[in-house]
């Protein structure tokens, strides 16, 4: 899977594209825990926009889970928007969608992101 | 290794040239002497061979530097003739050395034309040389400093040897590591397998199947029967992130602990949620589980049942119509501790079946990418759902296997089906 990056202001879009699988969890989870740490300095908001994301399996759930986990200890807002019908069920289905802020689109989660600081 | 290439020579000799038996038990004699100074200075490798290598390393050296002590202008005779002694003793020392390198090479024509073999020829063949034309004994004396290369070749090989047996143990000591490592996960993966329930509680009117496919050697889904104190039974499907070993462990730990609430809490949601907090407080791997646990009361039919985020399970009516068993569930067990699960009620009529199943099963890919995915599944079970719970669970993974083709399979496929009532 690849990862597209972009700075929004303080914010860091990342879009995933492809399969969130067994294989792929682990590099995902190392490219999101860089962008928290952040080159020299550390956004205020991570957004993971699920335009191309077209899988997500248990492991890569988990991958959501560890990166929401180390969001949170850094005081990094962290939200997920734009997910496929398919993706959006399994995050509706584990639970996690109650966990992690779910947004309909990019817009309205960095609407969200800027709201949270002001 | 020698022998059978130098005795028809033998014969031939013996037969058609006379030669006379006390030279040829001579020659014999000195073949089987060289042979044995070749094993014991060269083949053998051992203490013998070592010394014997110091010893030629030493005498290239000496030798090299003595071609520089000859040069100095003015040298007394008594030096001179010294110098003469030891190169006569050096060069008869290396030819020893040249003829056992050949008796004990297994190509001997190779040896002679490789570049050892070369440079060990350079080495002595100079001074037999000079015996025939005294005029060519100045540059040849200088081709005498080719000796140097028989040095490196001396290091080159001892290096590339002890660096090959290096190797070699260390080699070995990866397989034997391996194979070890290979054994423990096959007794790893016979446990696990053993920790599944053999067969269904025997209960009039109940029957159960149920299967697990690991993608590994070491599945991280599995499914439980637990028989509760006043008669009704738990059913258990479940699902935990990732697979190999830390999957294994941690299904084993969510298995015990969701086996020892089930006892002790009647109520399928509370159940899950005393299970999540025990397994959030054991959890150093951060991994989780997706668990749908429901308790049958197989007298009256009635089915509770409460889901940690797993994928909802398939009712098939007696009259063939597939439902979900919807209704809110809660996060996965293991993520987050006070997590809730509500638990909900669903009255099962005769003949009906309850199928349970892991995201292996609606998530298996074929080689196009495409996914299996829920109406697949649902059809199989519409279609083919009307006969025993065991033809059922193995039609769907004929179904599921037949689908994925040459696609590996990238995550475990276990199923349980139930059916309550007389069919």
């Amino acid at each position: 899977m690849n990862l597209r990056i972009e700075e929004i202001g303080d914010v860091s879009c990342v879009a995933p594209v492809g399969r969130l699988d067994f294989d792929a969890a682990p590099g995902f989870q190392e490219a999101l825990e860089r962008v928290f740490s952040g080159a020299g300095k550390t956004p205020a908001a991570v957004i993971i926009d699920g335009t191309g994301l077209e899988y997500v399996s248990s492991a890569g759930l988990r991958a959501f889970l560890l990166a929401a986990r180390s969001a949170q200890r850094a005081g990094i807002s962290f939200a997920l928007c734009a997910l496929q019908p398919a993706v959006r069920e399994v995050f509706e289905l584990s639970g996690f969608s109650r966990i992690i802020p779910v947004h309909a689109d990019r817009a309205s989660a960095l609407a969200q992101a800027q709201q949270g600081r002001a | 290794m020698d022998h059978p290439s130098v005795s028809p020579r033998a014969r031939t000799a013996g037969s058609g040239l006379t030669v006379p038996l006390p030279v040829r038990r001579l020659t014999e004699l000195l073949r089987a002497k060289t042979r044995g100074f070749a094993q014991l200075l060269i083949e053998s490798r051992g203490p013998y061979a070592r010394a014997f290598e110091n010893l030629i390393v030493a005498l290239i050296i000496f030798s090299v530097a003595s071609i520089g002590v000859e040069s100095i202008p003015g040298l007394p005779e008594w030096a001179m003739r010294t110098l003469r002694v030891a190169e006569i003793v050096t060069v008869a020392i290396f030819t020893f050395e040249y003829l056992l390198r050949v008796v004990a090479a297994r190509n001997k024509l190779g040896f002679v034309f490789s570049y050892q073999g070369m440079v060990d020829l350079l080495a002595i063949a100079p001074f037999y040389l000079v015996g025939f034309d005294a005029r060519w004994l100045r540059a040849l004396r200088l081709l005498r400093l080719l000796r140097v290369l028989k040095l490196q070749t001396h290091f080159l090989e001892t290096v590339v040897e002890e660096r090959t047996r290096e190797l070699a143990e260390k080699n070995a000591a990866l397989e034997k590591a391996q194979a070890q490592l290979k054994a423990e996960l096959e007794v790893a993966r016979s446990l696990q397998l053993a920790i599944l329930p053999a067969a269904f509680p025997a209960r009039s009117g109940c029957e159960a199947a149920a299967r697990m496919i690991p993608a590994t050697t070491m599945g991280g889904d599995f499914y439980d029967y637990i028989e509760l104190p006043d008669g009704e039974i738990g059913l258990v499907i479940a699902d935990v992130s990732g697979h190999g070993v830390p999957a294994a462990f941690f299904m084993a730990v969510a298995r015990t602990n969701l086996r020892e609430q089930a006892v002790h809490h009647n109520d399928p949601g509370e159940c899950l949620a005393q299970t999540n907090d025990a397994l959030c407080a054991q959890n150093p791997l951060e991994l989780f589980v997706t668990v749908f646990y429901c308790v049958l009361d197989p007298k009256s039919g009635v089915l509770r049942y409460a889901n940690g985020g797993h994928n909802p399970p398939y009712i098939r009516r007696a009259a063939g119509i597939v439902e979900t068993l919807r209704g809110a569930g809660g996060l996965v067990l293991g993520a987050m501790p006070g997590s809730r699960y509500p638990t909900h009620t669903v009255q099962l009529l005769a003949g009906d079946r309850l199928v349970l199943f892991t995201d292996g099963v609606t998530e298996a890919f074929n080689p196009a990418e495409e996914l299996y995915g829920a109406q697949r599944l649902a059809d199989e079970v519409h279609v083919h759902g009307g006969g025993t719970p065991a033809a059922l669970v193995e039609r769907i993974c004929q179904s599921v296997t037949n689908f994925a083709g040459t696609a590996p399979q990238s995550d475990d496929i276990t199923l349980t089906v139930l059916t309550w009532g007389a069919p």
